[in-house]
């Protein structure tokens, strides 16, 4: 057995200790205090096209970069339920988020919403349409009784909260057995091209992603037949972390709403694909919330 | 005594009356089958509907299949339905549309199912004793999918001018491609012969209709494709190993089936003309990468995604 000089064993204590209160002090700071960051990692929820969707918003991070003097990273999330858990890790500062996410990020995780960029149609919002292809012979709810169906993700107001709300309104409360089947496609567009090849009977997907195909492929709009529609919700919204300076976060907000007032932020916007940022309200996702409980047995799952 | 013996034998040959009877009310049932064409389409969907019949008739009655699969062509089609309605089947199924146009014509009143046709309600099928399924797929999806991995400005149409079917499928495709600017060609292939045909194509892809003579040829087809380096989709699942870039389906399954249950309904008795003919709409995409890459085609990972099956 070895002697261990009291001595040692006292300056062992002090390290031990002196290391605990580095440990907890570090791990304290970021809900304790306003944060001055030099980097913020931003989020972003998967679109069909993830490459083109990537070098989209790599022009804004780099463009706000330059800008703040803060690198702006982004980091995609695998797929669109998972803002809500990298939040609880403290890995994202931020995240562009689809109105049921946001929605979410907002209740559960107090982020600011701070700003919703405007399409090149000048919309910044979004609607779910529900739609059939138009030999399918389907007209309403009771048309459906046994058909197939497929939603985008359980995190979707348009693609998933908006027709189960639909459906629940005209008394439908159990589409697993209303439906031969129902599946999730993972993307707005798969939704669509699902239902165009006849892979599913009925799909649900937000309108903006079904207009950009029609405009692609103006056949499209010839074979589906949209059967009913939700209200307005913003599309996407920047939402950040309460946590992070005011002062960065001021910044970046009047950034981004007068990015449009300048030739170098026009580009941006341009290659972002988008007319500039607005304002965003955080009375918009009251809709949402709304819908969210009329589909509540089964958004309880998620 | 006489009087006893008498009512015994009238008993006697009561109880005989009644054995026959019972006897001949379990004698076998016999199902007549033609196929338009002797290909795998058709044949799994016969494979589909026997073991659908099988676990329906098991130990109730004995069903005996006389299976037709002639050559696709009107005499054979007509010669094949005279000598089912000559054996006097108790009922008729046909896969395809040409089998039972031949069937219909002979105006027999013998229960006929058919399965396995393009858009049945486009088909013009009367008769009281008809009933069946068929199948629709969106040909618009074919043109999107050829427009989304290369440049479409021509698309060959393999059709059978003797199958009203792929005539259909072809007047189809052609006005949907010409509304979206892409200049169409015929290629009829009604003998053998015709396949040579392709070797003078210059068209940026091909489209094979659901016709059973072109089936029957498939891979003498698919070689000539290769050599030319010209892409084909197809609307039957018959061989996406061997040289097709893409099949957008209804898997023949479930026509199978249906088919079965239509014909277990009038062999129990239901009248043809009270069970409702319907149409199958859901299908299955599948991309081909082995045969894309041999064309020096790349498919974008999206467009992937949209695939039930990708064959690596």
């Amino acid at each position: 057995m070895s002697h261990v000089p009291p001595s040692a064993l006292g300056l062992a204590r002090q390290l031990i200790a002196g290391l605990l209160i580095c440990l907890f002090t570090t791990t304290a700071m970021p809900v304790a205090a306003a944060e001055q960051a030099d980097a913020l990692l931003i989020g972003i929820e998967p679109e069909h096209n993830i490459f083109d969707q990537m070098e989209r918003y790599r022009f804004l991070a780099d463009y706000l970069s330059d800008q703040l003097g803060v690198k702006i990273n982004l980091t995609t999330m695998s797929r669109y339920g998972e803002v809500i858990k990298r939040f609880k890790a403290l890995s994202l500062d931020g995240a562009f988020l689809t109105s049921y996410t946001a929605t979410m990020a907002i209740k559960e995780l107090h982020l600011a919403p701070v700003a919703n960029p405007v399409n090149l149609n000048g919309e910044s919002t979004s609607r779910g349409y529900m739609f059939v292809r138009k030999d399918s012979g389907i007209r309403n709810i009771q048309d459906m009784r046994g058909k197939s169906i497929v939603f985008v993700d359980p995190a979707t107001m348009e693609g998933y909260l908006f027709p189960l709300a639909y459906l629940q309104r005209h008394g439908l409360l159990d589409i697993a057995h209303f439906f031969n089947r129902f599946d999730f496609s993972g993307s707005h567009e798969s939704t669509i091209f699902a239902v165009l090849d006849g892979r599913a009977d009925i799909g649900a997907a937000k309108n903006t992603a079904f207009d950009k195909l029609v405009q692609n492929d103006p056949s499209i709009q010839k074979e589906l037949e949209i059967i009913a529609q939700s209200p307005k919700v913003p599309e996407i919204t920047l939402c950040l972390r309460q946590e992070i300076d005011p002062g960065l976060r001021g910044k970046l907000a009047t950034l981004l709403l007068h990015m449009d007032q300048t030739p170098a932020g026009r580009e941006v916007l341009s290659k972002f694909k988008a007319l500039r940022f607005v304002k965003a309200n955080k009375a918009d996702f009251v809709r949402i919330e709304e819908m969210a409980r009329e589909a509540r047995a089964v958004v309880a799952d998620h | 005594m006489k009087a006893v013996r008498s009512s015994l034998r009238s008993i006697l040959l009561a109880v005989l009356f009644v054995i026959a009877s019972a006897a001949h009310g379990q004698a076998e049932k016999r199902i007549g089958v033609i196929m338009t064409g002797d290909i795998p389409y058709y044949r799994a969907m016969h494979e589909s509907m026997i073991s659908e019949l099988n676990k329906r008739f098991a130990g109730v009655e004995k069903i005996e299949i006389i299976l037709q699969r002639p050559f696709p062509n009107p005499i054979s089609w007509s010669n094949s339905a005279r000598k089912l309605i000559a054996f006097d089947v108790d009922l008729i199924v046909t896969y395809g549309e040409a089998a039972t146009q031949a069937v219909i014509r002979e105006k027999s009143r013998i229960p006929l199912v058919y399965a396995g046709l393009y858009e049945p309600d486009y088909a013009a099928l009367k008769g009281q004793h008809v009933t069946g399924c068929g199948f629709k797929v969106p040909l618009s999806s074919i043109i999107r999918y050829f427009k989304s991995i290369k440049a479409l400005t021509s698309l060959g149409i393999v059709v059978s001018s003797i199958e009203d079917d792929s005539v259909r499928q072809y007047e189809a495709i052609k006005l949907l491609a010409e509304q979206q600017n892409v200049r169409t060609e015929k290629i009829d292939i009604s003998a053998h012969a015709d396949v040579e045909k392709l070797k003078t194509k210059k068209a940026d892809a091909i489209f094979i209709t659901g016709s059973a003579l072109a089936h029957l040829w498939l891979d003498e087809i698919l070689v000539i494709l290769k050599n030319a380096n010209i892409p084909a989709a197809d609307i039957f699942p018959d061989s996406p190993e061997t040289g097709l870039l893409m099949n957008l389906f209804q898997p023949s399954q479930a026509q199978g089936q249906m088919a079965a249950e239509m014909a277990w309904r009038i062999i129990r008795g239901e009248k043809p003309a009270n069970i409702s003919a319907h149409t199958l709409r859901d299908t299955e995409l599948v991309f081909n990468l082995v045969q894309a890459k041999q064309l020096g085609i790349t498919f974008p990972i999206h467009l992937l995604m949209e695939a039930t099956r990708v064959v690596k």
